[in-house]
């Protein structure tokens, strides 16, 4: 009880604090300084018309390099965490019918979006995070609704490993020809789409990238998910 | 306002009714079958109600297009697929974990299936394997 309370009052004192902390900030103003840059030159610059992807992507591409960095130690430790040698599904009962079915009927399509999302990243809300989470969750779909499903581990990692691996020569090869790493070649230098902005097929490396970052996503979620939902059999 | 436009707004009128009934139906409802029998049915027509007008609506205004129309009838068709899906899987599971009925209730036929079905494994212990049979909703 003392405790509770105790840790009520630190809240509402570290509330109050942060609240007059924010309270000189100006909300509905403009404040932009380089907010102002990024939206009058995303067009011309990057070619992509999703303000966030651009800056995602192409202005500040190394916190996303760092991202997909950490979802992929995230995975290995989850994996490192619950090694075991021989793991099996723990599920003892089969879903409803109505369940098997709808999962069955339904996975495709929530694949479907999943790549819809992560391709049009330069165009729409959206990109390759929130795209491979969704191919994640067709994935969890299947290992809740089947009592027996396993992703297929050898093309899984893999893939993860060559996407990871993707991303850094898309990098790599921008640096080679532009100068610095993550230099977005296929806009800068080969001038691809620059007169279609805004359909699919301009954005320079957003896309590729986005695409790349939704396969890696997707299969490190789906690792983890297999890895949590497994229980060591005794021999 | 044209007339697209008033089909659009009477739609998501019916719409948000059917939610508030949803969610009256949550309160009021006395067990957990009766809340999910409620709640999900109209809860599923109130978004169809609300989506479809929306697309409807957006048709008979200046900034409206065929492509508003087509996403919203996508996602209502993504709900109808998907809701009653849901609402299965939480009564089943509901059910299996021991939730009892309503005292009202009257009759519990999946009860005295499992039963029956129990009974016919104790007479006979090496039937030849039956396909676990399939009993859909309970309601």
């Amino acid at each position: 009880m003392l405790k509770r309370a105790l840790a009520i009052i630190l809240l509402l004192i570290v509330g109050y604090w942060l609240a007059q902390g924010l309270a000189g900030v100006p909300f509905g103003q403009d404040k932009m300084l380089v907010g102002q840059y990024y939206l009058d030159n995303v067009k011309q610059q990057t070619g992509a018309v999703n303000a966030v992807t651009a800056v995602v992507v192409n202005y500040r591409g190394f916190d996303t390099l760092g991202e997909v960095t950490v979802l992929f130690i995230a995975s290995t430790g989850v994996g490192a965490l619950l090694w075991r040698k021989k793991k099996k599904r723990t599920a003892k009962t089969e879903g409803s019918i109505v369940l098997t079915t709808g999962t069955r009927l339904l996975v495709p399509f929530v694949m479907l979006f999943g790549a819809y999302i992560f391709i049009h990243g330069h165009l729409t809300p959206g990109g390759g995070f929130p795209g491979g989470a969704t191919i994640a969750t067709a994935f969890l779909l299947l290992y809740l609704a089947f009592i027996t499903y396993e992703i297929p581990h050898k093309g899984f990692e893999k893939t993860e490993g060559l996407a990871g691996m993707g991303y850094v020569i898309v990098g790599l090869i921008g640096l080679s020809i532009g100068g610095y790493f993550l230099f977005d070649w296929i806009w800068q230098t080969w001038n691809f789409g620059t007169e279609n902005v805004g359909r699919l097929l301009s954005g320079g490396f957003i896309p590729i990238i986005y695409t790349i970052i939704g396969l890696k996503v997707g299969t490190e979620l789906s690792g983890i998910i297999d890895n949590m939902l497994k229980e060591e059999v005794s021999e | 306002m044209n007339a697209l436009a008033a089909i659009g707004e009477i739609l998501v009128l019916l719409g948000t009714f059917f939610y508030f009934l949803s969610a009256l139906g949550l309160i009021r409802m006395p067990d957990v079958y009766n809340r999910m029998q409620t709640s999900t049915k109209s809860a599923t027509l109130g978004s169809l109600g609300v989506l479809v007008g929306v697309g409807i609506w957006a048709l008979g205004t200046d900034f409206g297009s065929i492509p508003w129309l087509t996403k919203t009838i996508v996602i209502a068709v993504f709900l109808l697929l998907t809701n009653p899906i849901s609402a299965h899987a939480l009564i089943r599971a509901a059910y299996k974990s021991g939730i009892p009925l309503w005292e009202g209730s009257v009759v519990d036929k999946y009860r005295e299936h499992l039963e029956a079905k129990e009974r016919e494994e104790v007479e006979a212990p090496e039937a030849p394997e039956e396909t676990p049979a399939e009993e859909g909703g309970e309601e």
